[in-house]
């Protein structure tokens, strides 16, 4: 076979054709942004905006979807969808919706809408966390008012209703597939998404918002993982906000430009109860004694986190006042060889698992470090595969108190249990606390869980984490929610 | 095996070679297809768990969520019957739906291709264009000065080629779109935000490509018609572009490798300027084990990588023309031996920085001397933790620079066995390979040989050879079609002696300097596993992970970066001069 020489240069022109082809690849941009939010958010939707899925928060984020109760700063309940509700003597739930809400496709919000929508969350695979172990059962009793059945009494259903996976969709979202509901033009938020994709979505104004026409007319999200490019396009002014704010980005960003809030997110070292050296209660004292988690507050989160003393932050005020726990007299470590292991999912850990281990060290204790990605180690975190870890965790998910968190992570049989920790008493304390109607109790519960736990010594508290998001002169109204559910409100007025 | 035969087969006449050529790359495919479909078995977690996870990253996986989500995947039982139905479907054009987010695979697949390849092609032209810049100068004064092409390409070419592709995208980012505004800092919008990108993919592998041309360059000067066209009086001008010519032939098929290379694993800069590439769908879906989007990117990858491998072969045979059947080509020894005194010096310059950071602490953490400015207490500055650079960059030397040369050699072992045995030059498995996304072949080699740095060292090894065999074939596919090949041929020689006194003394000097200036390169790639658990310990000083955990402190502490860019660079400039070939016998 004789190729002719002339096709050399043809076929590097090809090459050349290709990159300009793919240019009809571009997604489309540079429309009018006069009057509209540029939003640049760090997770990407995962599972095409299915509330079903972390991409519910997304949702709530941008204000696209609402549920029916809502948290407030304080973590107070509050009315959103629904306007008041009751539980009968048998348990049942009875929620009065409100009257003026229309979804974004001009259908009027009715009871039967809220029962479907709600006995399709349950029906999700998996159910959405705030329902897990809940059986739940809806019926609209009029045209403005949710009956729900749970099969045992549910002492904080509205609290658990106000999950961002339990957001209220027209029914047009479900008729294609009730397992992964479609929300584009579905909501009935503030803002309509009118399009995702493409590491990008759009959304309008609603201006038959309940409460009232929203300040901005529309919103055009960016999907940005990278934390440098960013924050790099709020300081060139290509959107007006960023949310998940790095620690080293924050430096070099005015005060004015930064919201921070504390969040229920706390970074601790877990030591494993069931194998290898931190079964002995004495080398888990000696390794909560050497840990001093000042400087990690100061050093590693460059005093943009709180060091604690429990497993709950400064944000959640219930917990100030805690009891000082009677832990074991530490033991000798004597070069005791141990592992450490922490995931690289968040730049700061690997930092404080270096910073920790140096503590663990310098208290005779040999310390080999392993960083993973989390999807990669999961099965060896869970399994207690490590003689510590270190991990962070969100202990205020659904509701306002730490019980479901409690239980996943510090019962017998919790799913979450990277401690692998297992204190009869404490199981029990944990099925009482569960028990309790008033939040008051649930909280002065999970304080003297909290005691229990850190009387083994079995989590070492280094630091509360506090959410950060950047916002560009003249963007106000940016919610402050420490449970990260809001972000992009009615409220929020473009520059 | 003898040499006649790759001659005519060569012009393909030869029906057995002519089949076996299809069969090899249909089973490598196919062994990549089961690998693939294999990967939660390899990896040894639980699918519906990863998925879970992808899909909600705090969620418990209980029991009963597992369970679930395991009924709604309807996984498969095994990896054979899964690869198969999945092949059934593909056949069929169907590529199925993704795991996590339950949207059809093929779009997605078709839109990030298209993404990634206009990406890499800009990159490799870009490598193009920046590969003959940087050996033009030699060129010029070649043609005008009847000299050597001089050394100059080397230092310029190895400086480039040690820059780490990551850090180049964030000096780019913070100098370039945020600093100047001269760009967008992210996004796939229109040609704008491909220029940041394409230059920092495109620069590093530019100065590989370098070193490939100005190992042509010298080698075809020593060749007898350059003399001959010069005794007639031709004009520099038409001696210039004839000399480029048979200089950018031999590096084409290198371009094209640098093309299919970078479409699957640009991974940080796509992530960087947020560009909905392939590399990045691919490392989601290997990482979240969703096999439908991890088959359907490799898939593409691998057929991409095919056209592309072949279209390098042709590429090389057009551009040299009829010369390549026709004993045309006289190969020969290049003249110049490079200097002493230069990579003397410079080495002389590394070793002495890495000695007196020797007898500093590596692994005193002071978190209250965070990212210290350089100061007569830490003269290189300190790291997020407070440990001393210069301390960390002495220690980290041998181990960088070590598993660096290791895995160098054995790509040039490789790369050089294959390259200059190989039958007929054509696409094959190296292309397969060389198109899998580094993610995947990382995991696979963790799950076969657990975390460390030997796995590290094996991955890196595992695709760094292709670009040294694909050279070597270049080289020998010239070395064949010469004068002394084929009278050594017609004399009755065999083909271990062929191979022996021809091919491979012909062939070693270019292709070693070639993998020499890879180590800085491999010693990169070495540290991009670690999130896998590949690759030195965490805290190990080693380079490429200083790197790595520094550049998100680039804008704030340079120091913390620039320290083991500029040893990487050093060490690409020693490797490059040094002397690959024995003195004239």
């Amino acid at each position: 076979m004789r190729v002719s020489p002339s096709r050399g240069p043809a076929l590097l022109g090809a090459l050349t054709a290709l990159v300009l082809l793919a240019t009809g690849c571009f997604t489309d941009g540079g429309q009018d942004t006069e009057g509209r939010l540029g939003v640049a958010l760090a997770f990407p939707p995962v599972k095409q905006m299915s509330p079903f899925s972390d991409d519910a928060l997304l949702l709530g984020r941008v204000g696209a979807a609402e549920p029916l109760t809502r948290l407030d700063e304080e973590g107070e309940l509050q009315p959103l969808l629904a306007q008041d509700w009751d539980q009968d003597e048998d348990g049942a739930w009875t929620l009065q919706l409100r009257e003026d809400v229309t979804f974004h496709d001009g259908t009027p919000m009715e009871a039967e809408h809220v029962a479907d929508a709600l006995e399709h969350a349950s029906a999700a695979s998996p159910r959405p966390r705030a329902l897990a172990g809940t059986d739940l059962e809806a019926d609209a009793e009029d045209e403005h008012t949710v009956r729900i059945e749970t099969g045992e009494a549910d002492p904080i259903l509205p609290q658990r209703l106000s999950a961002p996976e339990l957001a209220i969709l027209a029914p047009s979202a479900y008729e294609e597939d009730p397992a992964a509901p479609d929300p584009v033009g579905a909501g009935t938020g503030p803002f309509e998404l009118t399009e995702v994709g493409g590491g990008s979505a759009t959304l309008e104004a609603h201006t038959g918002y309940w409460n009232g026409a929203p300040s901005a007319q529309g919103v055009d999200v960016d999907f940005v993982e990278n934390d440098a490019s960013r924050v790099g396009g709020l300081r060139t002014g290509e959107v007006d906000v960023v949310d998940a704010v790095p620690i080293v980005e924050a430096e070099a960003m005015d005060e004015d430009e930064l919201v921070e809030v504390p969040i229920p997110r706390t970074v601790g070292v877990l030591l494993n109860n069931e194998s290898g050296a931190f079964t002995d209660p004495g080398l888990r004292a000696a390794a909560a004694g050497a840990v001093d988690n000042a400087p990690v507050a100061e050093g590693v989160y460059e005093g943009r986190a709180d060091a604690v003393e429990g497993l709950y932050g400064p944000v959640s005020d219930w917990a100030v006042q805690r009891p000082r726990p009677e832990g074991a007299d530490p033991g000798d470590a004597g070069g005791e060889a141990i592992t450490l292991a922490t995931y690289d999912d968040r730049p700061e850990l690997p930092e404080a698992a270096s910073a920790v281990a140096e503590d663990l060290r310098s208290a005779g204790f040999e310390v080999e470090v392993t960083v993973q990605d989390f999807a990669t180690m999961e099965t060896d975190l869970m399994e207690g595969a490590y003689d510590a870890v270190i991990g962070t965790r969100s202990y205020l998910v659904e509701t306002n108190d730490p019980v479901n968190y409690l239980a996943s992570d510090w019962s017998c049989e919790g799913s979450y249990n990277l401690a692998r920790f297992c204190e009869e008493d404490i199981d029990t304390m944990i099925a009482e606390a569960a028990g309790h109607t008033e939040p008051e109790e649930r909280h002065e519960a999970a304080v003297e869980i909290e005691e229990a736990v850190l009387a083994t010594d079995s989590f070492v508290p280094l630091v509360a984490e506090r959410a950060r998001v950047g916002v560009a002169e003249g963007v106000e109204g940016v919610a402050q929610d420490p449970l990260e559910r809001t972000l992009v409100t009615e409220r929020t007025q473009a520059p | 095996m003898s040499a006649p035969t790759q001659e005519r087969s060569g012009r393909g006449t030869a029906a057995a070679s002519g089949l076996r050529g299809p069969l090899t790359v249909l089973a490598s495919c196919a062994g990549v297809a089961f690998v693939v479909g294999a990967l939660p078995w390899l990896s040894g977690n639980d699918p519906a768990q990863t998925v879970l996870r992808a899909r909600s990253a705090e969620r418990e996986a209980d029991a009963q969520a597992l369970e679930s989500v395991r009924r709604e995947l309807d996984l498969p039982s095994g990896p054979v019957t899964g690869t198969l139905e999945w092949m059934g479907g593909a056949l069929r054009g169907d590529l199925g739906v993704s795991w996590v987010s339950g949207a059809p695979v093929a779009p997605s697949i078709a839109s990030a291709l298209g993404v990634s390849a206009a990406l890499a092609a800009a990159a490799a032209l870009i490598a193009l264009a920046t590969g003959l810049l940087v050996v033009l100068p030699g060129l010029v004064r070649a043609v005008r000065s009847h000299r050597g092409p001089g050394r100059g390409a080397d230092v310029t070419g190895a400086a480039l080629a040690s820059t780490p592709d990551f850090l180049l995208a964030s000096v780019l980012l913070s100098v370039v779109a945020v600093g100047w505004g001269l760009a967008p800092t992210s996004g796939w919008e229109g040609p704008a935000h491909m220029v940041l990108p394409a230059l920092a993919l495109g620069l590093p592998a530019g100065g590989l490509i370098s070193r490939v041309l100005a190992g042509a360059l010298s080698a075809t000067l020593a060749e007898a018609w350059v003399r001959t066209w010069r005794a007639v009086g031709c004009s520099p001008a038409v001696l210039a572009l004839s000399l480029l010519r048979r200089t950018v032939a031999v590096a084409l098929p290198q371009v094209l490798l640098v093309f299919a290379g970078l479409m699957g694993s640009s991974v940080i800069v796509e992530s960087v300027f947020a560009v909905p590439g392939l590399g990045h769908t691919a490392l989601d879906g290997v990482l979240a084990q969703d096999l439908p989007r991890v088959q359907g990117a490799v898939a593409a990858l691998v057929v991409m990588g095919l056209a592309v491998g072949g279209a390098g072969i042709l590429l090389h045979r057009a551009l040299l023309g009829p010369a390549l059947g026709s004993a045309g080509l006289s190969p020969a020894v290049a003249a110049g031996a490079p200097p002493r005194s230069l990579p003397a010096l410079l080495g002389g310059v590394l070793v002495a920085v890495v000695a007196l950071g020797l007898l500093r602490d590596p692994d005193a953490v002071g978190l209250t001397a965070r990212l210290e400015a350089p100061s007569p207490a830490h003269p290189l500055g300190t790291d997020a933790l407070g440990r001393d650079v210069w301390a960390r960059f002495g220690h980290g030397a041998l181990i960088s620079v070590g598993a660096g040369v290791a895995v160098s050699l054995v790509a040039l072992a490789v790369g050089t066995a294959v390259g200059v045995c190989g039958r007929r030059a054509r696409a094959g498995a190296a292309d397969v390979l060389n198109a899998l996304p580094p993610v995947l072949v990382g995991v696979l080699v963790a799950a076969v040989a657990g975390p460390g740095l030997g796995g590290a060292m094996a991955a890196v090894a595992a695709v760094a050879w292709i670009p040294i065999a694909v050279h070597a074939r270049t080289l020998a596919t010239e070395v064949r079609a010469s004068g002394f090949h084929l009278a050594a041929v017609a004399g009755g020689a065999g083909p271990v002696w062929l191979a022996r006194r021809h091919l491979v003394p012909s062939v070693l000097p270019a292709v070693s300097r070639h993998a020499l200036m890879r180590i800085p390169h491999n010693t990169l790639a070495l540290a991009g596993l670690s999130f896998l658990g590949l690759g030195a310990p965490h805290d190990s000083p080693e380079w490429g992970a200083m790197l790595a955990e520094g550049v998100r402190y680039v804008e704030r502490a340079p120091w913390v970066v620039a320290v083991p860019a500029l040893g990487l660079a050093l060490l690409g400039a020693v490797a490059s001069l040094v002397r690959t070939r024995r003195p004239e016998r």
